[in-house]
């Protein structure tokens, strides 16, 4: 693939020429960096890596000029740099074990203090001794230049490998179909990391090679990043979901109609409503990417004009093999001997898709359980099997469910006793805290569990099988119970555990002396009034159906004996054989406390 | 004072729809993000705009600031109390 333009050149040049240019290369809110200083910059780190030794360094900085620095020093004295999936502790130092050395700036210099390998990194902006490289100031498009890991946290992590003819030809394609609308001058800003493939060739090397400037450092809040870029005469945006969603909520994109030019979303799936919002606030959709770490970009579409179908970048092809309706993406930007890859370059992937007749293609889901949370990609597996390493947890299942406008992670655990006794004695907020403290060394924050549930045993349909919807069950909130004194899980009320049958509902509950109800009832002889115990009926009857009942009437209501804080009770709720109503029994073994019959008004099902 | 840690302290369960998390397991001065309560990057975009809604403070990109505005809520509470609009 030859540039079209001249000033379209490959990336390598950039290095040779005049150390005094002046032309920008990259901006922040300080000033800006030039090809001059640029060049300077690769020389005196390029002879501090051969010095180091060639061989892999861990690469982590946030400044992306810096992670342009550092690929064009590694790749000028042949050295590879390693992108670790995340920045916890862990991570970091099962990756430096297979590095000479390490890149980080100032930002990402505490993640190294907390992982003990702060030792091993240099600044990559202020290396200690620069003197003059050995090897002349040009780079091999061949070499393997950059990999990306995959968390690996319970076996071998995965290795992607590119070398700079992968990115290089991919950024040049992306400037030919893409390009068009970024007239001269454009400047490249950029809430998306160059941590992962997406960011780094939108953000890094695209700009490189198509020689505007980009934006090195990365704001995230649009009252700081819009007007920004609003004083621009030409900008773009590269952005994910989940910042696209809320830079464009209440018009806040609205300055910037003529002068951005483009917007890039990718690392996850961008709703319908955001696209359509971007397009009457800016006057055009935004271009959304569908691509892979291993396969890089594989389809872009724009939803004004392409719908929901996803149209092939130039060079990709594609097909759908196998009856599980997998996609096979046959591209000249994945690296042949890929984990992927079948050694004739063609790459099968997770994502199921329906090809239609012109080749564009519609989005079906995963076939496995890899999901994707804020840009983060996450395999469930190997969260599950870390969690099942816990000696709190028998077995474990996770799922994607949405809280607070985003898709985060909820866990569902069987605990071992010693779990169940860990339960029992932290409640629920503590047992979970303590498996997100076990989680936390090895997967990015916005990965953890948000919510926690125990049951004695997973639940399963009669082929044995965990269900997403058995699961997503044991987390609908009884509707506008949050917040209230009645909420079910008040201060002083704890759920230990919920168990779902066909035609019941059951959970333990244990009452403590915390409880806000008790205030008046009585002094010096705490009890629960028995309103409070019906409400805590209505509202696991709520938690079982996923709505609140509209309560008829009460019948047979009974409470046997006066219930003190300190108890750990059943609450189980049942259909009654009675018509229209549930039966609820709160004991304990042969105590019992509370029974008797919600009647449901006729129209709730 | 007092009373605006309280509310800081509900809008954060509420808008962050934290679960087992009460406006009394919050201390004032314990940390918000990471260690603490946990909290992450998508949280700190959703409690910025949250606070930008409800108070009418700007939450800027200084990563110093922001650190020190977001360290906990009785700093988030200061922050408010002298930037707030309404």
């Amino acid at each position: 693939m030859s540039p079209a333009r001249s000033d379209r050149l490959p990336i390598a040049t950039l290095l040779e020429g005049d150390p005094d240019d002046r032309t920008p290369v990259a901006f922040d809110r300080r000033g800006l960096r030039t090809r001059g200083g640029l060049r300077r910059d690769v020389s005196a780190l390029a002879s501090v890596v051969e010095r180091a030794g060639v061989g892999r360094w861990l690469l982590r900085v946030e400044d992306s000029y810096a992670a342009a620095v550092s690929l064009l020093s590694l790749a000028r004295a042949g050295a590879v740099a390693v992108f670790p999936p995340n920045g916890r502790p862990e991570t970091l130092r099962r990756v430096a074990q297979g590095c000479v050395g390490a890149l980080w700036d100032a930002a990402c210099r505490s993640d190294a203090e907390a992982a003990g390998i702060a030792h091993l990194g240099i600044d990559p902006l202020d290396p200690p001794d620069p003197g003059p490289p050995t090897t002349p100031a040009r780079i091999d498009r061949e070499r393997p230049l950059v990999e990306f890991r995959t968390s690996g946290t319970t076996g071998a992590g995965r290795v992607v490998s590119k070398a700079l003819r992968h990115l290089e030809d991919e950024v040049l394609a992306l400037e030919a179909k893409l390009g068009g609308p970024l007239r001269e001058g454009t400047r490249i800003f950029a809430t998306a990391s160059h941590q992962h493939i997406y960011g780094l060739l939108f953000r890094v090397f695209w700009p490189l090679a198509a020689r505007r400037a980009f934006q090195s450092e990365t704001l995230l809040h649009a009252s700081e990043l819009i007007p920004r870029m609003a004083e621009c005469e030409a900008a773009a945006l590269v952005t994910t979901p989940v910042h696209l969603k809320r830079m464009a909520a209440s018009d806040g994109l609205r300055p910037l109609r003529g002068i951005c030019r483009a917007v890039f979303s990718s690392g996850g799936p961008l709703d319908a409503e955001t696209a359509k919002s971007v397009a009457q606030q800016l006057g055009a959709a935004p271009v959304e990417v569908f691509g892979s770490t291993e396969t890089g970009g594989i389809a872009v579409r724009r939803r004004d004009a392409d719908g929901e179908f996803w149209v092939p970048l130039p060079g990709v092809a594609i097909r759908c093999p196998g009856d599980d309706g997998r996609l096979e993406v046959t591209s000249p930007y994945v690296s042949v001997g890929e984990s992927l890859d079948d050694g004739r370059g063609r790459t099968l992937l997770g994502d199921r898709v329906a090809i239609g007749a012109d080749g564009s293609f519609l989005l079906r889901g995963r076939a496995d359980r890899v999901v994707k949370v804020g840009e983060k990609r996450l395999a469930l597996p190997e969260m599950e099997r870390l969690l099942e390493l816990h000696p709190y947890v028998a077995e474990a299942a996770l799922l994607v469910r949405e809280q607070a406008g985003e898709g985060r992670v909820h866990a569902v655990v069987a605990p071992t006793p010693g779990g169940w006794e860990a339960l029992r004695r932290e409640g629920r907020r503590g047992f979970g805290a303590e498996l997100t403290r076990h989680l936390s060394g090895s997967f990015d924050l916005v990965l953890l569990p948000r919510a926690w549930r125990s049951v004695q045993a997973l639940p399963r349909d009669a082929q044995d099988k965990l269900t997403v919807a058995a699961l997503d069950a044991l987390f609908v909130e009884p509707a506008g119970a949050a917040g209230e004194a009645s909420r079910p899980d008040a201060p002083g009320l704890r759920i230990l555990d919920e168990t779902r049958e066909e035609d019941a509902f059951e959970r333990r509950i244990e009452v403590t002396d915390r409880l806000p109800q008790l205030e008046g009832h009585f002094d010096g002889f705490p009890v629960v009034a028995g309103v409070v115990q019906l409400g805590w009926a209505v509202d696991a009857a709520a938690a079982w159906r996923g709505r609140r009942p509209r309560l008829a009437g009460l019948e047979a209501l009974k409470f046997s004996q006066p219930l003190r804080p300190g108890r750990t009770l059943t609450l189980r709720i049942e259909r009654a054989r009675e018509g229209r109503s549930l039966r609820f029994r709160l004991h304990d073994g042969e105590d019992v406390f509370a029974s008797g019959r919600l009647l449901l008004e006729e129209g709730d099902p | 004072m007092e009373s605006l840690e309280q509310e800081i302290k509900e809008l954060i369960i509420t808008a962050l729809a934290l679960e087992d998390v009460t406006p009394t397991d919050i201390e004032p001065e314990a940390a918000l993000f990471v260690e603490g309560l946990g909290l992450d990057s998508i949280d700190a975009l959703e409690l910025a705009m949250a606070l930008e809604e409800r108070y009418g403070v700007q939450i800027g990109d200084d990563p110093e600031l922001n650190q020190r505005i977001f360290a906990s809520v009785r700093n988030l509470a200061d922050y408010v109390n002298e930037h707030r609009a309404h």
